[in-house]
């Protein structure tokens, strides 16, 4: 059994060997035009490191402890007694093992999804350029390949994140993933129409998220600061072994044997002799505590970055300009947990600071209502799941925020299930609705509206009588998300609102509240899109998409129904499973209360929706009911200002002091004032005095011959042109072939 | 001799710099030949660290592959049509044999004649702080490091003359009027 | 560790080099308070700078008698070569000054880097001089190469002037990328970059003596260029012409001087044991050298270009009696013949540069052959220096030239026995000389007999110049042996 663990490397070689086969031969991979040789590679390599985790959770039934393998060293530097050694080893214990069965098994279905996706995306875009012949030929090929292996590139880096056995290896995959998010949702950055939109998106996300990363890396220093080593289990080790005894003492401490079991085979040696460079407690008044705090905070920072959380989350809602498979991957399954994954993995840390854990649930808990109440008012089909996908995120922020891990985790692995789902089949939805578009446009029937958007839920209606399968996988999901019995959602979102309901009343009530609002933007989306009459041709022509797209939604769907089985009540199967990674994992016994109040809040608020938008179906140009609510529905609408409010406080003040700086301080007053006035008109003075004896004949001649000048200088310019240097170099090297030839025969043979 | 990953490594990492130097000069793209240039700078870390210096590697990687990539790539972009294609080399032949001889001379010399390889020493623990001792040692490479430091600063200045703005004009204006 | 100790560190031994990187230094400074159009107060600051480092060369030489000590623990050695060498930089410099002091405002160009920068370039060549370690001397070439080149692109926005720079400075590259490649296989022949060590190993006949031995022939490649000789001198012309003229008049004297006094210094000193190859190799670069150079400037109509394919023969000389000195036997004699004639060239140059000047105009035309008709009726003295200058850069009696050719040839003929290659550049030498009588003499010639109006300027600054250098040239041509006594005892050596 143990042997299964040294197929780790393989879980990233996959993908990452994908990257080097799609950059070397993606276009060689795709003879004709509608050959998907680039997608299938990809979605097989995808498959086969889901395979790998499947074998590491297999090896795990016999090791739950968990067992790290050393790859390579990274970081080897020595500086007198000091030592900072960084390897690059994996990590695999329940905890990674469960990210990488969730990361790598949906990520393969997306992969298989988007096989079908992209090549409709990709012929849509040649549509718009009015590509023909070879040359659309020539930019499809390109553009498949390229994405897969972005995509690849995306597993891989996701995959490293999650199997890192130490902090800054972690931060490694957590760049790499923030890049691939960045080309990603810039895919089509050569939009005719949408393009800038696209790279601004692109360039929001990953500015924003540089802002997380700062926090990140300033936890990262921090921790080698105060523990002289950024392995997680040292770390942690270490850090439970200062609340007794002094730093210097714990400082060489290392977790326990049994997890450096198979580290200590390759190297032979024990604790090594890590020292920090500041020692703890005898500057001012640092204490363990604070600096923890500190830390704990600064990694929040990080989180709400990549995890969209409160003050960071504005980047998510534009990354849905990305295609839809990326949106599912990266920016609702995958991705955006890494930072839910990252405070889970640092529990032990978080356990010392309580100020922080409850910041933590205080920001997510408020992010899950904002975007919660966002999302009621949006049109946009993947802007309504963004913003959804926010307000979960938010709901397993504040549930690893309250020490609830498992149900974090939970969560964690049933909204990958079912927010995958909802945003292929909005995908789904979007690819039919093009579909009827062109139909339309085509049969004459007044389709070519220039607005017309394939993803405005004003446009669409009726649906489910052309999209049978995506309909009812769709409602599968968005019962799911609104937590109705017996679905996944139900159970995961319940372990939190108990959770919640246990430790921290203020956060039980927002998390309530903003699950009435999940499940009436679900129902409201739901009947829009849905049912009623189509509102345009469009949606009238719409077909139901290919299997090669319709079989990862069945299975999804599957999962999202199933999902609960993971950690029942009364069984906590995934509790008993994580306790063996996450020091501070508990769960709570359910609580019938707290289960129908949750399901009665999911049901009125569906039937809300039904009254608002099932009952009476929209029309065509019907204003929606809720703008009845004047003011409230526009805040709403346009997202409580958030956008405009960093604009007006960040973005303006900082344009308006770089301004300041460089024009009324550097020009006027430094330039201007002190350089010419002060010192140039003093020294000036000085040097007219000083100078004037001397000061003779400097004036002369400046008058002379400018005839000859253009006459002379032109003859001049022709002859220095004769001569190029490539031929002077040619000259040298000529030169030392000879003198080397001459040493050679005479002096060596 | 037996093969082991380490061999696999030299290769990979000689391929990068050798590979690399011949796509910089043969790239027609001035901003692909600039990555490429990137590629062979990192080969040539990864053969540091192959050879256990990896302070020099670090200092590759930070400023050749990070520092002098980027100034490049910057200057071609604001200086050219960035992603023109440049016009076909002329003599390419005649420069590829001349740079083939000059290879094979070097070659064979370096290949018959070599000594023979005598195991380097141990690299001492502490070499980092050796090596920055030694810096300063007036008994070992003071001499260099100051001399590079004031060659660094006429280098300086100079690039200042070349890059500064104020082209020669009437006598009377004297420094700092020009207002741009 | 060993604490360095004051005597192995020696500051008081490279007191010139200090004084002058340090007065740079301050000056730089100073030249930030010295308004433009007052320039000139950095140029004498500049010269204030040289002659306390003359002066401190003066008492070191004095101090010495003669013997040889390193400094900074055998990285540089002070030795009666080096000082030698070193007072040719300073004078080279102070000249080099003086001809720029009117030129620049003249060409309002008129600006105090060029003096820092010159200073710069003067304190890498004294470096160079010292150096005796390989490290030392790579280093010591850029510090002398980098602000040459930016000193060639001086005339910005001139485009000629620029182009030169671009030129110079890209082939200077890729010159320099051969040297250290020969640094480098040295190093991995002898496993030491010291020459000392260098010596020690080659002596001790090393097995991998033959990758030193390639080494030194990549390292003769990048003197080569840096002293412009055959092959690899393409870049002369084009750059002589481009840059301005007191730019190009130090340059000519002072990047060849440096060039040279390394060359010599690794060739003689650290490699004897493969001199047979190094001599034979420098022989046949010198016959190249002399017979190019000789016979391309009789094409020229520039004076500037024709200086510079001149300068090239004159480098040809000088290889000579390098190769001459491939025996350690041989070595005192040639080596003193080759730093006389330094010195002679020097100061021949430098002056026949000072009368281009001279006839220069501010546009930068002025510089054809044509342009010196007419010059003897109407500024006879002026014509009679440059009379001067051009039989001494032939080798005609009365001047410093003769002397300078006539050491080089006695120590290439007493070296030759047994050598024929040395003995057949010593003839290559003798024929080409008088080929190049030719157009130095068409020079006479012009400035004599053909009727024409030259418009000179001749400012305070560059008639001491000229003066000085005329004054050298005739009193090296009458009496050289008190200053060729300096020269032979100023011994190349071995210390460390």
């Amino acid at each position: 059994m143990d042997s299964l663990f040294a197929l780790i490397p393989l879980i990233i070689v996959f993908p990452f060997s994908g990257v080097v086969i799609g950059v070397f031969f993606g276009r060689r991979l795709m003879p004709h035009k509608d050959s998907i040789g680039p997608g299938l590679v990809a979605s097989i390599l995808a498959g086969a490191s889901f395979v790998i985790a499947v074998l590491m959770f297999i090896a795990l039934q016999g090791h739950p402890e968990g067992v790290e393998v050393p790859l390579a060293t990274w970081m080897n530097i020595t500086a007198g007694d000091r030592v900072l050694d960084i390897p690059w080893t994996f990590k695999i214990d329940t905890l990674s093992s469960v990210m990488m069965l969730v990361v790598a098994g949906v990520g393969t279905l997306i992969h298989i999804y988007a096989i079908g996706y992209m090549q409709g995306d990709i012929d849509e875009q040649i549509a718009k350029r009015g590509f023909e012949g070879d040359e659309a030929f020539d930019f499809k090929r390109r553009r498949y390949s390229k994405f897969f292996t972005f995509f690849n590139l995306f597993l891989g880096s996701m995959l490293v994140l999650v199997t890192a056995n130490n902090y800054l290896m972690m931060f490694v995959g957590w760049e790499l993933v923030g890049l691939c998010s960045y080309l990603l949702i810039g895919f089509w950055f050569d939009d005719p129409v949408k393009g800038v939109y696209n790279s601004e998106s692109g360039k929001k996300a990953f500015i924003v998220n540089r802002i997380g990363d700062f926090g990140m890396l300033i936890a990262i220093m921090l921790i080698f600061w105060t523990f002289g080593t950024v392995q997680f289990d040292d770390v942690f080790a270490r850090a439970e072994c200062m609340q007794a005894e002094s730093q210097e003492a714990c400082l060489t401490v290392s977790a326990g044997e049994a997890v450096h079991e198979e580290a200590e085979g390759e190297h032979g040696e024990a604790a090594r002799p890590y020292l920090t460079p500041v020692a703890l407690g005898k500057i001012g008044t640092v204490t363990l505590g604070v600096v923890v705090t500190i830390i704990t905070l600064c990694l929040l920072l990080g989180a709400t970055g990549k995890s969209a959380q409160i003050p960071l989350f504005v980047w998510l809602p534009d990354a849905m300009a990305g295609p839809t498979p990326v949106s599912a991957l990266i920016h609702a399954a995958t991705m955006v947990t890494a930072g839910i994954y990252m405070i889970t993995r640092s529990n032990v840390l978080y356990a010392m600071a309580p100020i922080s854990g409850t910041a933590v649930a205080i920001v997510g808990a408020a992010t899950a209502l904002v975007a919660g109440t966002i999302a009621v008012a949006q049109f946009d089909i993947k802007r309504v799941l963004a913003y959804s996908t926010i307000s979960q995120l938010g709901f397993m922020i504040a549930a690893v925020g309250l020490g609830g891990y498992v149900a974090g985790i939970f969560h964690l692995a049933t909204h990958a299930f079912f927010k995958a789902l909802l945003f292929l089949s909005a995908g789904s939805v979007i690819h039919g609705m093009e579909h009827g578009h062109h139909h339309a446009a085509h049969h004459g029937h007044g389709g070519d509206d220039p607005d017309f958007d394939p993803q405005d839920m004003r446009y669409m209606g009726g649906l489910k009588d052309k999209m049978p399968i995506t309909t009812w996988v769709y409602i599968i999901g968005s019962l799911a998300l609104a937590g109705i019995p017996p679905l996944a959602g139900f159970w995961s979102k319940d372990e939190i609102l108990l959770d919640a309901s246990l430790n921290n009343q203020l956060v039980y009530v927002l998390l309530s509240i903003s699950a009435f609002f999940t499940a009436f933007y679900m129902g409201r989306q739901v009947f829009m899109v849905f049912f009623g009459r189509a509102r345009t041709e469009a949606a009238d022509h719409a077909v139901e998409s290919k299997p090669m797209m319709t079989t990862p939604l069945i299975i999804l769907a599957a999962l999202s129904v199933l999902g609960g089985l993971l950690n029942l009540p009364g069984l906590h199967s995934l509790a008993h499973w994580l306790e063996h990674s996450v020091a501070h994992a508990h769960t709570a016994e359910f609580n019938i209360s707290i289960a129908a109040i949750s399901t009665l809040l999911g049901l009125i608020a569906i039937g809300l929706s039904w009254l608002l938008y099932g009952r009476k179906p929209v029309e065509a140009g019907q204003a929606d009911p809720l703008r009845s609510t004047g003011p409230v529905f526009t805040f709403l609408n346009r997202k409580w200002y958030w956008d405009e409010l960093y604009d007006t406080v960040f973005i303006k003040p900082y344009v308006w002091l770089g301004e300041f700086l460089a024009v009324t301080i550097d020009w006027k007053f430094w330039h201007d004032f002190v350089h010419d006035r002060i010192i140039g008109d003093a020294f000036r003075g000085w040097g007219a005095i000083l100078s004037q004896p001397i000061d003779q004949g400097v004036v002369d001649g400046a008058v002379n011959g400018i005839a000859q000048l253009v006459d002379g200088s032109s003859q001049e310019l022709r002859k220095t042109q004769t001569g190029y240097v490539r031929n002077y170099a040619l000259a040298v090297a000529l030169g030392v072939v000879l003198v080397l030839g001459f040493l050679a025969f005479r002096f060596l043979m | 001799m037996s093969l082991t990953p380490l061999h696999a490594i030299f290769a990979l990492m000689s391929l990068f710099t050798v590979g690399g130097a011949v796509g910089v000069v043969l790239n027609r793209n001035l901003i692909y030949a600039a990555m490429y240039l990137v590629l062979s700078l990192f080969g040539i870390a990864g053969l540091f660290i192959l050879l256990e210096a990896p302070f020099l590697a670090a200092v590759q990687i930070l400023v050749y592959v990070g520092a002098i990539s980027v100034l490049i790539t910057i200057t071609v972009m604001v200086t050219r049509c960035v992603f023109c294609k440049e016009p076909p080399p002329r003599q390419l032949t005649l420069v590829a044999v001349m740079a083939a001889l000059v290879m094979v001379t070097l070659g064979f010399v370096i290949m018959t004649r070599f000594g023979g390889l005598t195991p380097a020493a141990d690299v001492p623990a502490d070499s980092i702080e050796q090596l920055g001792v030694a810096f300063v040692n007036p008994q070992a490479y003071l001499v260099p490091f100051e001399v590079a430091s004031i060659l660094l600063l006429g280098a300086l200045i100079g690039a200042i003359f070349i890059a500064r703005d104020d082209l020669p004009r009437d006598e009377e204006a004297v420094g700092g009027d020009d207002h741009a | 560790m060993n604490l360095p100790t004051l005597e192995s560190i020696n500051l008081l031994a490279v007191l010139p080099v200090l004084i002058v990187f340090g007065w740079t230094l301050v000056l730089l400074v100073i030249d930030l308070f010295i308004p433009s159009g007052r320039k000139y107060w950095t140029a004498w600051l500049g010269i204030l700078g040289l002659l306390g480092a003359a002066v401190a060369l003066a008492v070191r030489f004095i101090d010495a008698r003669g013997a040889a000590v390193t400094a900074f623990d055998g990285m540089l050695t002070v030795d009666g070569f080096s000082l030698f060498l070193q007072a040719i930089f300073i004078l080279t410099a102070v000249i080099g000054i003086l001809l720029a002091l009117d030129f620049l405002p003249r060409h309002k160009i008129e600006r105090g880097e060029y003096y820092i920068l010159l200073l710069f370039t003067t304190g890498g060549m004294m470096i160079m001089s010292m150096a005796a370690d390989l490290i030392v001397v790579f280093l010591a070439l850029e510090l002398l190469s980098i602000p040459l080149y930016i000193l060639t692109g001086f005339a910005r926005p001139r485009a000629d002037s620029e182009e030169a720079a671009m030129k110079y400075f890209l082939l200077g590259a890729f010159a320099s990328g051969f040297l250290v490649f020969g640094i480098a296989l040295t190093y991995g022949g002898t496993g030491t970059t010291s020459l000392v060590g260098v010596f020690n190993q080659l002596a001790e006949g090393e097995p991998s003596r033959d990758l030193a031995l390639v080494g030194m022939a990549l390292i003769l490649v990048g003197f080569g260029f840096k002293v412009a000789a055959v092959p690899f001198h393409m870049w002369t012309p084009d750059v002589y012409q481009g840059a301005p003229t007191p730019v190009t008049a130090f340059m000519s004297v002072g990047a060849k001087a440096g060039g040279f006094a390394a060359l010599m210094r690794i060739l003689i000193v650290a490699m004897p044991a493969v001199g047979e190859a190094w001599g034979m190799l420098v022989a046949i670069l010198a016959m190249l050298t002399m017979i190019l150079g000789n016979v391309v400037a009789i094409a020229q109509r520039n004076i500037k270009r024709m200086l510079a394919y001149s300068s090239i023969a004159h480098a040809g000389y000088i290889l000579v009696a390098v190769s001459a000195a491939q025996r350690p036997e041989d070595a005192p004699l040639a080596v003193s013949a080759a730093i006389f004639y330094l010195l002679t060239y020097a100061f021949t140059n430098l002056g026949a540069f000072g009368v281009v000047l001279a006839v220069e105009r501010e546009d930068g035309s002025g510089n054809l052959l044509e342009d010196f008709a007419g010059l003897g009726r109407s500024k006879p003295v002026l014509a009679a220096i440059m009379t001067l200058f051009m039989l001494s850069l032939t080798g005609m009696p009365v001047s410093a030239g003769l002397v300078g050719k006539f050491f080089v040839f006695q120590a290439a003929i007493n070296a030759s026995v047994g050598n024929p290659w040395i003995l057949a550049a010593a003839i290559v030498g003798i024929v080409t000389s008088v080929i190049s009588a030719f157009y130095y003499i068409r020079i006479i010639l012009i400035m004599y007999m053909q009727e024409g109006e030259p418009q000179v300027v001749l400012k305070p600054a560059l008639t001491v110049a000229l003066a000085l250098t005329a004054l050298a040239t005739l009193i090296l041509g009458i009496i050289p042996a008190p200053v060729f006594q300096l020269a032979k005892d100023a011994l190349l050596t071995l210390v460390g």
